[in-house]
């Protein structure tokens, strides 16, 4: 399962994810930071892409915020219109009663109670919302009443609805307790006796039928219908602001005819407050009718609309990023594949560069060698003649060995240069069908003593089905004795050198040489293939085995690497094609 | 055997002749091509052993100036270089070549198979 997972990590993570700065390539990258790269490539085609995306979600967002409000003001202003036209029609209604009442039964018909109370009946019937009639003198005296209280002998001359009915021809009060120590409203008729003195007409009306008329506008739970007075006191119950003939904090505003809508807030709830005065042709009424709603009711709708909007911007900003992300992988990917290989190609150009001019340089060392060695050669050779073919002391064994010493090291610079020629001499290519095991096991043979004296463990794991290689099978001796030997040289006793082999593919062999050994300093391994350069310390090696080694390597058209710890050993990786391509060699 | 030895290496072409007529083989040694020519006109040798890179005449310019003058003369090169580069070794393929320092047996073995072979 972890296994799983990593692998599909492995498969989104961008190929830069593990990218570790490999001491070879380093000078030839021209970018070093590809997650600065990969986050400042979303980060640019994120907010390319966005910008216009979240411009217009914000636009979006203020016309669905007009046009909310807009709809709610428009909402809140109608509902109130409608019921400022019931509630007036309601009162208008019930005045317009009155006055057919006063008009059509006249003063002595009204202080007969009986008759009263019949037309309390009738008007009950007719339209309802009337509780009692009352008829009082000029002087306040109740003259006649119907109804279910008993006001009888009660005075009206300092009542405050009494004294303004008196100055009026009609008059609509606010909600008062009175005598009857109960909240209601009275209209009044005020009209004339035959002997010209005044009297007045008083109907109380049913304030539970007009709250019935307040309730039937109110369509949700988030209005709210009630009236208050001029001066800001409830005149039927409210849920948010109080019981009747509770004083409210809402601003009472200057008279006017028009239903008027505002925003406010109600206890940091913002809500649309919708007010009108109530008034009748006839008579202008203490009352003002508030309509109050939660923004939010009326705003659901467009708050739905917004967030289905929103999700749609979401999804779309998640989908952006998400292609965005990949565009950037996909593109820097190949920054960094292209990257890789011009380092490589770089690296080995370098390196081809380098031998390229050793083998100039060897050309001239060897022949200016050569000549002189040649010259020591042939004079050491004539010292030894003369010994030889003259009259010279020919059993002279100190004088022979002598000269045989001096023959010796010009056989030995003369190897040494033989080497450095290997940089540029044409060798007879011999291709031909060769074992790999059988090579391999060639140039271990002669480090077999060697091994069973130091304890040194060789294996080799080559497997028989790996094809016959048709190369050189000189140069890959020659490839396998310098690697063999550097081995052999690196480890100390115990220590252990592996020799694998596998088959890549069709066309190419891999040969890994490793061993256990003392290991390359790290700032020496991209040396190692100069030559010259030794890490031998005492100075037993020529620093030309590996820079040869390289260069068969190329000449047989394969590549080696090398990876090693200091300490730990090092690890040579041979690839070689089965068949060396025509001019390979040349 | 009269052989000719052809080197701007002074003393090298001179101890190699004094060898060789210790073993018996008479050598002339010539520093130059020039030298070569004159005395190749008025002797008469069976190889000669050119040194490839010489100041004037190359050694293959003058293997090709002494077979005009004498076309029964065998050729053996002997290079500083341990090389000759590919056009050269076309040149060249049929005759001897070595690489300084030389080992004068094997000289003087290769020079009894070249006149033995006729």
């Amino acid at each position: 399962m972890i296994k799983e997972i990593q692998s599909f990590m492995k498969s989104i993570l961008p190929e830069f994810y593990n990218h570790k700065k490999n001491v070879h390539y380093n000078s030839f990258y021209t970018f070093t930071d590809y997650w600065y790269l990969w986050t400042m490539g979303i980060f640019i085609l994120a907010v390319t892409a966005l910008s216009p995306l979240c411009i217009q979600a914000l636009i979006h967002y203020q016309l669905i915020q007009k046009s909310a409000n807009s709809e709610a003001i428009l909402s809140a202003e109608r509902l109130t219109s409608n019921a400022k036209r019931s509630i007036t029609f309601f009162m208008k209604e019930r005045l317009d009663a009155l006055i057919f009442t006063v008009n059509e039964m006249g003063y002595e018909r009204l202080t007969d109670n009986d008759k009263l109370a019949e037309t309390l009946k009738n008007l009950k019937l007719g339209f309802g919302g009337l509780s009692d009639l009352s008829l009082i003198d000029k002087d306040g005296s109740l003259v006649a009443y119907a109804g279910e209280f008993n006001l009888e002998g009660k005075n009206y001359k300092c009542q405050p609805w009494f004294l303004h009915s008196l100055k009026k021809k009609y008059f609509i009060s606010e909600v008062f307790t009175g005598y009857r120590d109960v909240p209601h409203i009275i209209i009044a008729v005020k009209s004339i006796k035959p002997d010209k003195s005044i009297f007045i007409l008083r109907a109380t009306l049913d304030t539970e039928r007009l709250m019935e008329t307040l309730t039937s506008y109110k369509t949700n739970d988030y209005t709210e219908i009630f009236l208050i007075n001029h001066n800001g006191v409830l005149q039927t119950p409210s849920i948010n602001y109080g019981n009747i003939l509770t004083q409210t904090n809402l601003e009472t505003v200057n008279y006017s005819n028009n239903t008027a809508v505002s925003m406010t807030n109600f206890k940091g709830i913002p809500v649309i407050l919708g007010h009108s005065f109530i008034s009748t042709d006839m008579v202008e009424t203490p009352f003002i009718l508030m309509v109050q709603k939660i923004k939010a009711s009326i705003m659901h709708p467009w708050l739905e609309l917004y967030r289905q909007i929103n999700w749609i911007i979401g999804i779309s900003i998640i989908l952006i990023v998400i292609v965005i992300s990949f565009a950037s992988t996909f593109m820097v990917n190949k920054l960094y594949r292209l990257e890789m290989a011009k380092a490589e190609a770089m690296l080995q150009m370098e390196q081809n560069q380098q031998l390229a001019a050793i083998g100039q340089l060897a050309a001239g060392v060897a022949h200016e060698i050569n000549n002189p060695l040649a010259i020591i050669n042939q004079t050491a050779g004539y010292l030894k003649d003369l010994y030889r073919f003259k009259d010279g002391p020919k059993d002279d064994v100190e004088i022979s060995d002598n000269i045989d010493s001096i023959l010796d090291a010009v056989d030995r610079c003369g190897t040494i240069t033989q080497q450095l020629m290997g940089f540029v001499r044409q060798f007879d290519i011999k291709i031909k069908k060769i074992r790999l095991q059988k090579i391999v096991s060639d140039v271990l043979s002669f480090h077999k003593k060697e091994a069973e004296y130091r304890g040194i463990h060789v294996t080799v794991s080559i497997p028989d089905t790996i094809p016959d290689m048709e190369t050189d099978s000189g140069k890959l001796q020659q490839i396998l004795v310098n690697l063999i030997n550097n081995a052999f040289q690196a480890v100390d006793e115990g220590c252990c050198l592996d020799i694998i082999g596998s088959q890549m593919d069709d066309k190419t062999i891999q040969l890994i040489i490793q061993d256990t050994g003392c290991g390359i300093p790290e700032e020496s391994l991209t040396k190692i293939h100069k030559p010259f350069f030794s890490t031998k310390q005492d100075q037993m090696g020529t620093g030309l085995g590996l820079s040869i080694t390289y260069g068969l390597v190329k000449k047989l058209g394969g590549n080696i690497s090398v990876q090693s710890t200091e300490g730990e050993g090092t690890c040579f990786t041979i690839t070689l094609p089965v068949k060396i391509q025509e001019g390979t060699l040349a | 055997m009269k052989i000719i030895l052809v080197d701007d290496e002074k003393k090298f072409i001179n101890m190699l002749a004094k060898r060789l007529a210790m073993r018996g083989i008479s050598a002339d040694a010539v520093f130059s091509g020039d030298e070569a020519i004159k005395k190749i006109t008025s002797t008469a040798y069976e190889v000669a052993v050119l040194d490839i890179k010489m100041p004037g005449i190359s050694g293959l310019e003058l293997r090709r100036k002494l077979s005009a003058i004498n076309p029964d003369l065998k050729f053996i090169f002997v290079t500083g270089h341990g090389a000759a580069n590919k056009v050269d070794k076309k040149i060249i393929e049929k005759d001897y070549y070595f690489s300084k320092p030389l080992d004068i047996e094997i000289l003087i073995k290769r020079l009894n198979e070249i006149t033995s072979s006729g």
